[in-house]
């Protein structure tokens, strides 16, 4: 099912990372235990349950799961591809008789991984703040693993446009962590006015946020706000649209390596 | 049994600039074949465009038969390219990146760990396997990127300009190693600047200046398209330059010295001799110097700049593989040259 080669550039896409966790797993590990103890522990101590039976701590898990899963495997694709087009020694992989489609799933699977690893450390760190139960593991393992894909494939894209280090880190921090913090990650819809309810619906990270918060606490802002003939479907309707979007995204990816957009002369 | 590369008419625009301008070319299996030419000529575009690196605006190119586009997989796993810019992977030791190399081209991880120390224990670097690439000198980068060319034990190996800025060991070293591979059937794209390498390693040549095709021959034929110096020592320096036959392009004194520029310098010096005794001089000495191939290049290469215009070297193209046609083109670049000469504008 998987060539050797496809086999040979996703090891070495994994190796880059793996062998280096204190670039890689240690940042967003020491940012999350200040984000539980700061937001969860010390503030959170002072603020009601933002949805009845969660308290704020438990709240906040999944949207900081999302946060670190989305944010690491954006920046492992974007990295990789960048770093790689800086130095030249993309060359190897695009040289090679690899496909292009083998080419693009290496990396994204390479990064995907790399964003579900981290999203895993941030469940044990918030799992040291307080207990979690998994409500909907299925949903939730298939969630992240769609949420993960999409920005890694979403990272290729980046790394295939930027044309310096800083256009990386605009898109990280510029568009990704915004449109996160406004994703329901700190705070429930429900607690917005409707206007802002609808707005915030605009806002891709909100689907993923809720649909990763459904899977892990059985909760979805999606089934408070929603009208009630949808509310039924929510999470699996969210969960095909970031599937089919994955998707879209995924085919862009290979339709840049076949014309060679960034890549070649 | 296709040609290791075919091109025809193949174009490549960089926006306003053509940089490969209707080349065809054939390079046979098994050969060793050189690309010469000035900076900006379009070799590292001709080859980027094999290996997948510059995709074409136009024309055909194959390798082993399979189109560098459509057949992308088939074309790239026969070529083993070792270009000119040191493009390797900084992550990782040595051995793994030509590992990773091997894999990428089908090799199973166990052999291409056996493959990887094969490669490096034959270009003489097997010591620094555990190294990363920014540890090595010069030199052994330059050792490691023909590794990584070798490691998928390509057909077609590439080497874009390999010698460039390397001591003279070490362009021995390489020169001894392609040669080896080029006897076990590698066919070889060589480019370079240095004639001396074209001259001792290359079966056949092509000159590429801005884009296109001057001239392809053997580096025997191309050294005959170039004139031959007879220097004449005289017992009595000449006040004037003595007149000699119609085979001189051009006769000049320095001195006690008559140099005469002849198309063929040993069946032309004794009639120069019978000449100038005819005349009264007395011979002390000669010498017969032929023009390097080195001359010859800067001659084919400068006077396309000045003056070949787009048609004239589309018809100088066609001399492409075939040794009768390369002897029209020969021909007719010789008498272009000496009527130039006369002229006085090469």
């Amino acid at each position: 099912m998987f060539s050797v080669g496809f086999r040979s550039l996703f090891r070495r896409e994994l190796l880059r990372f793996v062998r280096r966790p204190k670039n890689t797993f240690m940042p967003p590990a020491i940012t999350n235990v200040l984000y539980f103890a700061v937001f969860g522990v010390i503030l959170g101590g002072r603020i009601d349950e933002p949805v009845p039976g969660i308290g704020y701590i438990l709240f906040l898990i999944p949207g900081l799961v999302v946060l670190g899963t989305i944010s690491n495997a954006f920046e492992n694709a974007s990295f990789s591809i960048f770093h790689g087009r800086w130095n030249e020694y993309i060359h190897e992989t695009l040289t090679s008789p690899l496909s292009y489609v083998e080419m693009v799933f290496a990396y994204v699977a390479a990064s995907a991984v790399r964003g579900l690893i981290v999203g895993v450390i941030i469940a044990i760190i918030g799992r040291l703040f307080v207990p979690i139960s998994v409500e909907n593991g299925l949903f939730l393992v298939a969630t992240m693993i769609v949420v993960a894909a999409l920005f890694s494939g979403l990272g290729i894209i980046g790394g295939l446009v930027a044309r310096d280090f800083d256009d990386l880190t605009v898109m990280n921090q510029f568009i990704l962590r915004p449109l996160v913090f406004f994703g329901a990650v700190f705070y429930s819809l429900t607690m917005l006015d409707p206007l802002w309810q609808y707005v915030s619906l605009l806002n891709p990270m909100v689907y993923m946020v809720d649909s990763v918060r459904y899977g892990l606490l059985g909760y979805s802002d999606m089934l408070e706000i929603a009208p009630a003939a949808y509310a039924a479907v929510a999470p699996l309707l969210s969960l095909a649209v970031l599937t089919a979007l994955t998707a879209v995204v995924l085919a862009i990816d290979v339709y840049l390596f076949k014309i060679g957009y960034g890549l070649t002369d | 049994m296709p040609p290791a590369i075919e091109t025809v008419d193949l174009v490549k625009d960089y926006g306003e600039l053509r940089a490969l301008q209707e080349l065809s070319l054939t390079v046979e299996k098994g050969e060793f074949f050189g690309l010469l030419g000035p900076n900006g000529a379009g070799k590292t575009t001709f080859i980027n465009t094999l290996v997948g690196l510059v995709r074409k605006t136009d024309g055909e190119a194959r390798v082993f038969g399979a189109d560098v586009e459509t057949e992308y997989r088939e074309a790239r796993d026969a070529i083993g390219l070792a270009p000119q810019e040191f493009n390797v992977d900084r992550f990782f030791p040595i051995k793994e990146v030509l590992m990773h190399k091997a894999g990428y081209h089908g090799v199973p991880e166990d052999e291409a760990s056996d493959r990887a120390d094969e490669v490096l224990k034959r270009v003489g670097i097997y010591d620094k396997r555990h190294e990363r690439f920014d540890w090595l000198s010069g030199g052994m980068k330059r050792r490691l990127l023909l590794a990584r060319a070798l490691v998928t034990e390509p057909d077609l190996l590439i080497l874009d300009e390999p010698t460039a800025g390397v001591d003279v060991q070490l362009r021995h070293d390489l020169w001894e190693l392609v040669t080896e591979l080029n006897d076990e059937g590698t066919t070889i794209l060589l480019t370079t600047h240095y004639i001396e390498e074209a001259e001792r390693l290359c079966d056949r040549v092509a000159i590429m200046n801005e884009g296109r095709k001057v001239t392809v021959a053997t580096p025997d034929e191309l050294k005959r398209r170039g004139t031959d110096t007879i220097s004449v020592t005289l017992e009595s320096p000449p006040t004037t330059t003595p007149d000699v036959g119609p085979y001189a392009h051009e006769a000049s004194v320095v001195g006690d010295r008559l140099d005469v520029r002849v198309d063929d310098g040993g069946s032309t010096a004794p009639q120069l001799l019978n000449d100038l005794e005819a005349a009264g001089h007395e011979i002390a000495d000669l010498e017969i110097t032929r023009t390097s191939l080195e001359e010859i290049f800067v001659d084919l290469t400068k006077r396309e700049d000045r003056s070949v215009t787009r048609s004239d070297a589309s018809s100088d193209e066609s001399g492409d593989a075939g040794a009768g046609r390369n002897g029209e083109s020969s021909g007719r670049g010789r008498n272009e040259s000496a009527e130039r000469e006369q002229e006085g504008i090469a």
